[in-house]
């Protein structure tokens, strides 16, 4: 059983702004789309499929099963700031790994948010008895890693010359791993 | 003498050369959320066990601090439902146990050290669980003798 009953959820940024935090519904797609076109081509390298046409982004908001995919958005007013992500298999051998995605806009990085999304995703992963999180991050998106590592994520390998961008280049591939409660049950 | 807000001590001993910003000598954790483990916190943080000249008294002064301020923050966190932050208590624990009563040496530092990380994490999940944003100890670094401000960044 997924925790939502904590959203939505107020937080405080290291500006003092507020943002709220809840489940993406299908209502945001809108948010979404102009969230996405914000982000660097490298944070849009993350997605198996093409986030700069419209209809994706729309099919995503019209099929939301927060059992298989739990996106959070921190949002404030009616603009998306953020995400973070919880993928997990019903079934089979990794259905006690948590795969997780965080993006955040890139002028509301720096601000704490990032590590607030981490805070959020840990307290799910906790709360739905994983094992572990696991994060793929490219490795020179080093502020994000350091978040990462801060949190408790360990880096666990380092593919190099692994992926690819939409450009075509190679980059180094981090694989971060945060082991949860549910391993020592 | 120990602060009667946050239950800490501001003001060490004259003579130790440490200053505190002339605000009146009030707290500066006042009207803080968990000004206590704040304090707790930062008292150890910027204390002289982290420093070149630390010696044995300062490491076993930090030992006993950490103690207290993980107690503290085990009481606060009866309170709530923060399973990620009684995990890091747990390795929190586990650390300073690691250092041991007698701590001596740069491995007993390490377990010190990584004590007083899992507590800033769990004091962390804590502030965000009330929707506050993380405690910082640079904000309140004036307050005490540092010599330099640790490197702050967040994501």
């Amino acid at each position: 059983m997924i925790p939502l009953d904590r959203y939505p959820k107020e937080i405080t940024l290291r500006d003092d702004a507020r943002a709220i935090l809840r489940p993406m519904l299908p209502e945001d797609a809108e948010g979404l789309w102009n969230f996405l076109r914000q982000l660097p081509e490298i944070d849009k390298s993350h997605f198996h499929e093409d986030v700069d046409r419209r209809e994706v982004v729309e099919r995503w908001a019209a099929s939301l099963d927060y059992d298989a995919v739990l996106p959070i958005l921190a949002i404030r007013g009616d603009r998306v700031l953020g995400s973070v992500t919880l993928f997990r298999n019903r079934t089979g051998w990794k259905q006690r790994i948590g795969i997780i995605r965080i993006l955040i806009a890139p002028d509301h990085r720096h601000l704490g948010l990032g590590t607030a999304m981490i805070r959020e995703i840990r307290h799910l992963g906790e709360k739905l008895s994983l094992n572990y999180l696991l994060a793929e991050v490219i490795e020179e998106q080093q502020a994000a890693v350091r978040a990462l590592e801060r949190m408790g994520f360990e880096k666990a390998a380092v593919y190099r010359k692994f992926v690819n961008d939409r450009n075509g280049r190679l980059h180094d591939l981090a694989v971060l791993l945060h082991p949860l409660s549910g391993l020592g049950k | 003498m120990n602060c009667p807000i946050c239950g800490w001590e501001h003001f060490p001993a004259a003579g130790r050369g440490r200053t505190a910003p002339a605000k009146g000598g009030s707290c500066p954790y006042k009207g803080t959320e968990y000004a206590e483990l704040r304090a707790g916190h930062d008292q150890i943080y910027f204390g002289r066990w982290r420093g070149m000249d630390a010696n044995s008294i300062d490491l076993r002064r930090a030992y006993h601090q950490l103690g207290r301020l993980l107690r503290d923050i085990a009481v606060a966190l009866e309170k709530e439902d923060v399973p990620a932050a009684r995990l890091d208590l747990g390795k929190a624990f586990d650390a300073l146990r690691g250092a041991g009563p007698g701590v001596e040496g740069p491995e007993a530092l390490r377990h010190l050290d990584h004590a007083l990380s899992y507590a800033h994490r769990v004091i962390g999940d804590l502030l965000h669980e009330k929707g506050l944003a993380p405690h910082s100890p640079a904000d309140f670094a004036g307050w005490f003798d540092a010599a330099e401000v640790p490197f702050r960044e967040d994501w």
